[in-house]
C-alpha cells in the first residue's frame, strides 16, 4: 500500500486536480472571505458551508487516490461529528461574544461582555451564582445518595437468593421510565392533598404535612426522586464488577482467615474501583445538568433553581441567546475541569496501588 | 474530478442550500391550500378543529387543509418560541397568548393585519363588532393603538366555580349566617354580588378536617373553602396578583405611558402593596398545595373537580372538564358566577381583572394564497352562526350581537357571567420584554406566596428589576 501511495506525486499548489487539497483550502479561504464581506449573511453562511464541503471533498479524493482507506472509513464519522457537534459548539462560542437575541434581528459585538455580565452584574450574577451553588448541592446529594444506595443494592444482588431475577428487573424499572413520567408520579406522591406521603404522615402526627413547602423538603424530594431513578444505574455497573471477582480469591482469603472487612478492601474493592469511578463520573456529569425533575417538581421554587434550568430560562424562554451561550460555556468549562480532576485522581490512585 | 465537476458540485451544494433556506414554505397549488397551525391543546381549539372538519366550505372553491399541532399548555410558549426563533417557518397561523404580541411582532414573525381588515369591509365590520376590551388585549401592539395583529380565537375571563350541594345546604347556610351575619352565596346571582370579604369568609368557614361534617356528611378527607391560582409556572400567580393590585388602585408598569411611565413608585406603590397583601391573606384558606408554590390553574381546577374545595376562581376555558361526569365528581352540583371584586366605601364593587384568552395571528412568511384562505377561515370562524355554535359547545364569543343574544346564556352554566365580565377586563404588557418581566415577577411572587418574604419586599424587588430592564430597553427614560 505504501508503495502505491508513494507513486502519487504531491501536485503543485496551482495544479487544478481533484486531490489538490492545498488549492482547495486556498480557494475556500478566498471565497469565504469575499462572500462574508460582500454577500448578505444568510447567503454567505451557505457559501462558506459549500467552501468547507469543497475542502472536505479534496481531502477525500486525496485519501482515495493515495489509498488511505483507514482515513476514508472514519471520514463519515468525522463529518457527522463536525456537522452535529464541533460546528454548533464553535458557533455558540462565537455567539457568546455578541449581544444577540434570537427573536430580534440585531447583533452587536460585545467581547467578553456576556461573561462579565453573568459573573459580576448585580442582578444577573446573583442568579448565576445562586443556581451554581444549588447545582453543586444537588450534585453532592444526588450523587452520594445514588452511589450509596446503588452500591448496597449491588452487594445485595451479588448474592443468590430466591426471586432474585424478578426483583432485579423490578429494581431496574425506574431507570427505564421516562423522567417526565417519574416526575409526574412524584408530583402526586408528594402532593399534600392527593399524595400518599402526606396522607401517611398526617394520620400519624395529626398535623398537615407539606413536603415541598420549604427548601429542605423540596431538595429532599428532588434528591429522592433522582436517586430512585438512577441508583439502579450505579447498581448495574457495580454489580458487573462484583461478579467479575474470581471466586478462588475469596476461597484463599477464607483459608487465611482474613476478616470480611479486609477481604472487601483487598479483593473486592480493587475490582470494582474502576467501575465505581465510571459510575461516579457519569452520574456527576448528569447531576450537573439536572433540570427536568426541578421543572416538574418545583419550577425552581423554594430556591431549587439549577444552572441548567436557569440556562433554559435565559436562552429558550427569554431569548437571550448569547447570554445563554456564555452560561453554557461556563458550564462546559466546569464539567471539563471536574471530569479531569476525577480522571486525575483515579489514575493517581491506580498508580499508587 | 476536474475543475468542471468541482463547479458542478458547488452549484449542487448551492442549490441544496437554497432549498434548505426556503424549505419551510409550503407551496400549494391553486386547488389545495394547507394552513399549518400551532394551538394549545384544550377544548376551545379541539372544538375549532372539529367544526372545521365537519362544516368548513371555503368560498374560494379551493380545498383548504388545516394542519393543526396541538401542544400542551405548559410547553406551549416554549415550543412556539423555539419554532419562530429557529427560523423554521413552520406555522402560518398561531393561537398566541395576547402578551406575546410585542415579542413576536418585534422579531418580525407576526404579520400586521391592518391592510387585510381595510381591504375587506365584511372583516372590518366583524372586528368593529368585537368588545373593545377583547380587541385591545388580543389584537393591538403597542397595546391599545390601532395597529392590529390578531383575530380573537377564544376570549376568556376568570369566573367563580361553586358547589351548589355545599353552598346551598340549609345547615351550612344557617351556620354561615350565624357566624358572619351575611348570606352564604348559593345562587349564581348571589355569587355575582360576592366581594372578596365574603369570598374570604367562605374560605374560612369551609376549612374542615377529616372526620368533620360537611353539609350533613362526615368527611373522609380534609376540605377547603376556596382556591385561586397562585403557582410559580408561566403566569399562574401574575393573573391573580394583577387583579388585586388593580382593584386596590395600584398599578403595573403601563406601556401606554412609555417612555415617561415608571415601574419604581408604581409597581411598589402603597396601593399595589395593599392589593398584594390582600391576595396573600386569602392563601391560608386554600388547599395546602398552595404553600408549595405549584397551585396553578390546572391544580386548582383538579382540586375543584375532585370535590376538595367549595369555590374556585378559574378561566372559563377549563370549564368543560368540570361539567363532564367522567372527569368531575361535582358535575351535577355546579353553580357559576362572576369573579369577586373589591367593595369600596361607597358600596360599589371594583372588579378590574386580568383578561385571558387568545387571538389567532398570521405569520409574515404566509403566502398571499394562504392569507386569502386564512382570512376566509377567520371570517367563517367569527360569523355569528359559528360563534353561536362555538359557545354552545363550550367556547365563548366576544362579538356583541352574539353574546347579547338571549339564547347565549342558555348554552353553558357559566355563560351568564360572561358578557357582564367583559367591561372590566385589562391585559398585562405586550412589550417584547414581557417574558423577562413575567418570569422575574413570578419568581418574586412565589417567594411571597410560599411565605419567604412580605409583599413590600416582593414589589420593591420587582420594581427595581423592571425599572432597570425597561430603562435598558429604552421604554423608560
Amino acid at each position: 500500500m505504501t508503495a502505491v501511495s508513494s507513486t502519487l506525486l504531491t501536485p503543485r499548489l496551482t495544479a487544478v486536480v481533484a486531490h489538490n487539497w492545498k488549492l482547495a483550502i486556498a480557494v475556500a479561504v478566498v471565497v469565504s472571505a469575499i462572500s462574508m464581506a460582500g454577500l448578505p449573511a444568510a447567503v454567505s453562511f451557505w457559501v462558506v458551508g459549500a467552501a468547507a464541503a469543497l475542502v472536505a471533498a479534496a481531502f477525500t479524493v486525496n485519501a482515495y487516490r493515495r489509498h488511505y482507506f483507514g482515513a476514508l472509513l472514519v471520514a463519515p464519522a468525522i463529518a457527522v461529528l463536525f456537522v452535529m457537534n464541533i460546528f454548533p459548539l464553535l458557533w455558540s462560542l462565537g455567539l457568546s461574544f455578541f449581544a444577540y437575541q434570537a427573536n430580534q434581528q440585531t447583533i452587536r459585538f460585545v467581547g467578553l461582555g456576556n461573561y462579565v455580565r453573568i459573573l459580576t452584574n448585580d442582578l444577573a450574577a446573583h442568579a448565576t451564582w445562586g443556581a451554581l451553588i444549588n447545582t453543586a448541592m444537588f450534585v453532592v446529594f444526588t450523587v452520594s445518595a445514588q452511589m450509596i444506595v446503588g452500591f448496597l443494592l449491588a452487594i445485595l444482588f451479588a448474592k443468590q437468593f430466591p426471586l432474585r431475577k424478578y426483583l432485579l428487573i423490578l429494581v431496574l424499572t425506574p431507570m427505564m421510565l421516562s423522567v417526565v413520567a417519574s416526575g409526574v408520579f412524584f408530583t402526586y406522591y408528594y402532593d399534600p392533598t392527593f399524595g400518599i406521603l402526606s396522607y401517611v404522615i398526617n394520620s400519624i402526627s395529626g398535623n398537615q404535612f407539606i413536603l415541598m413547602s420549604n427548601k429542605v423538603g423540596a431538595v429532599a424530594g428532588i434528591v429522592f426522586a433522582d436517586a430512585w431513578m438512577w441508583s439502579p444505574f450505579v447498581m448495574l455497573l457495580v454489580l458487573a464488577g462484583l461478579v467479575s471477582v474470581p471466586k478462588y480469591l475469596y476461597e484463599a482469603a477464607a483459608i487465611d482467615r482474613i476478616s470480611s472487612w479486609r477481604q472487601f478492601w483487598m479483593i473486592t474493592f480493587p475490582y470494582i474501583r474502576g467501575l465505581l469511578m465510571l459510575a461516579l463520573l457519569f452520574r456527576t456529569i448528569e447531576a450537573f445538568k439536572l433540570a427536568d425533575l426541578v421543572i416538574l417538581l418545583t419550577k425552581g421554587g423554594n430556591d431549587t433553581l439549577t444552572i441548567s434550568y436557569h440556562l433554559i430560562r435565559i436562552a429558550n424562554e427569554q431569548n437571550k441567546t448569547s447570554e445563554g451561550a456564555a452560561i453554557s460555556y461556563l458550564m462546559l468549562f466546569m464539567v471539563i475541569v471536574l471530569t479531569n480532576l476525577y480522571l486525575y485522581l483515579a489514575n493517581r490512585r491506580t498508580k499508587g496501588a | 474530478m476536474t475543475a468542471m465537476t468541482k463547479v458542478k458540485g458547488l452549484a449542487t451544494a448551492a442549490s441544496f442550500a437554497a432549498t434548505l433556506l426556503v424549505g419551510g414554505v409550503t407551496y400549494a397549488s391553486a386547488e389545495e391550500v394547507t394552513l399549518t397551525m400551532a394551538v394549545p391543546d384544550w377544548p376551545p381549539t379541539r372544538i375549532m378543529k372539529k367544526f372545521f372538519d365537519e362544516q368548513y366550505k371555503p368560498k374560494s372553491g379551493n380545498t383548504v387543509k388545516l394542519d393543526v399541532d396541538f401542544i400542551p399548555w405548559p410547553d406551549f410558549y416554549t415550543r412556539v418560541n423555539a419554532s419562530l426563533t429557529s427560523g423554521e417557518k413552520k406555522y402560518n397561523f398561531i393561537v398566541s397568548d395576547s402578551q406575546w404580541l410585542g415579542a413576536f411582532v418585534e422579531g418580525g414573525y407576526f404579520r400586521k393585519i391592518n391592510d387585510l381588515i381595510d381591504a375587506d369591509p365584511e372583516l372590518k365590520a366583524t372586528m368593529e363588532s368585537m368588545h373593545p376590551a377583547v380587541l385591545n388585549a388580543y389584537s393591538t401592539y403597542p397595546n391599545s393603538t390601532p395597529n392590529y395583529y390578531g383575530f380573537p380565537q377564544f376570549p376568556d375571563v376568570l369566573v367563580t366555580y361553586g358547589r351548589k350541594d355545599v353552598l346551598c345546604n340549609d345547615d351550612e347556610q344557617a351556620a354561615f349566617k350565624a357566624k358572619y351575619n351575611e348570606k352564604l352565596p348559593c345562587t349564581g346571582e348571589e355569587i355575582d354580588a360576592m366581594d372578596w370579604n365574603t369570598f374570604e369568609h367562605v374560605g374560612e368557614f369551609f376549612q374542615r378536617k377529616k372526620g368533620d361534617k360537611l353539609a350533613g356528611q362526615v368527611l373522609d378527607d380534609d376540605f377547603y373553602g376556596i382556591a385561586y391560582q397562585a403557582g410559580k409556572g408561566y403566569d399562574f400567580s401574575t393573573s391573580s396578583v394583577h387583579t388585586f393590585v388593580w382593584q386596590h388602585g395600584g398599578g403595573i408598569w403601563d406601556e401606554t405611558k412609555a417612555p415617561t411611565g415608571h415601574a419604581e413608585g408604581v409597581v411598589n406603590s402603597p396601593k399595589s402593596i395593599e392589593g398584594m397583601e390582600h391576595f396573600l391573606k386569602l392563601l391560608k384558606y386554600m388547599p395546602p398545595v398552595v404553600k408549595t408554590g405549584t397551585m396553578d390553574i390546572f391544580v386548582s381546577d383538579q382540586l375543584f373537580r375532585e370535590g376538595k374545595v367549595a369555590m374556585n376562581i378559574d378561566w372559563i376555558g377549563l370549564g368543560e372538564a368540570s361539567l363532564d361526569p367522567k372527569t368531575s365528581k361535582v358535575a351535577d352540583k355546579l353553580v357559576f358566577g362572576l369573579a369577586p371584586g373589591l367593595r369600596g366605601p361607597d358600596g360599589k364593587v371594583n372588579r378590574t381583572s386580568q383578561i385571558g384568552g387568545q387571538p389567532f395571528v398570521l405569520t409574515t412568511w404566509t403566502t398571499p394564497e394562504q392569507i386569502k384562505e386564512a382570512v376566509g377561515f377567520v371570517k367563517w370562524w367569527l360569523s355569528p352562526d359559528i360563534q353561536h355554535q362555538f359557545a354552545a359547545a363550550g367556547g365563548q364569543s366576544a362579538i356583541k350581537s352574539v353574546y347579547s343574544d338571549p339564547k347565549y346564556v342558555t348554552y353553558r352554566p357559566w355563560d351568564r357571567a360572561w358578557a357582564n365580565s367583559l367591561d372590566w377586563q385589562k391585559d398585562m404588557w405586550h412589550v417584547p420584554q414581557f417574558f423577562e418581566l413575567l418570569t422575574q415577577q413570578q419568581d418574586q411572587y412565589d417567594l411571597a406566596i410560599t411565605g419567604k418574604q412580605d409583599a413590600k419586599t416582593t414589589l420593591d424587588n420587582i420594581a427595581k428589576f423592571q425599572e432597570d430592564l425597561l430603562k435598558n430597553a429604552g421604554l423608560i427614560q
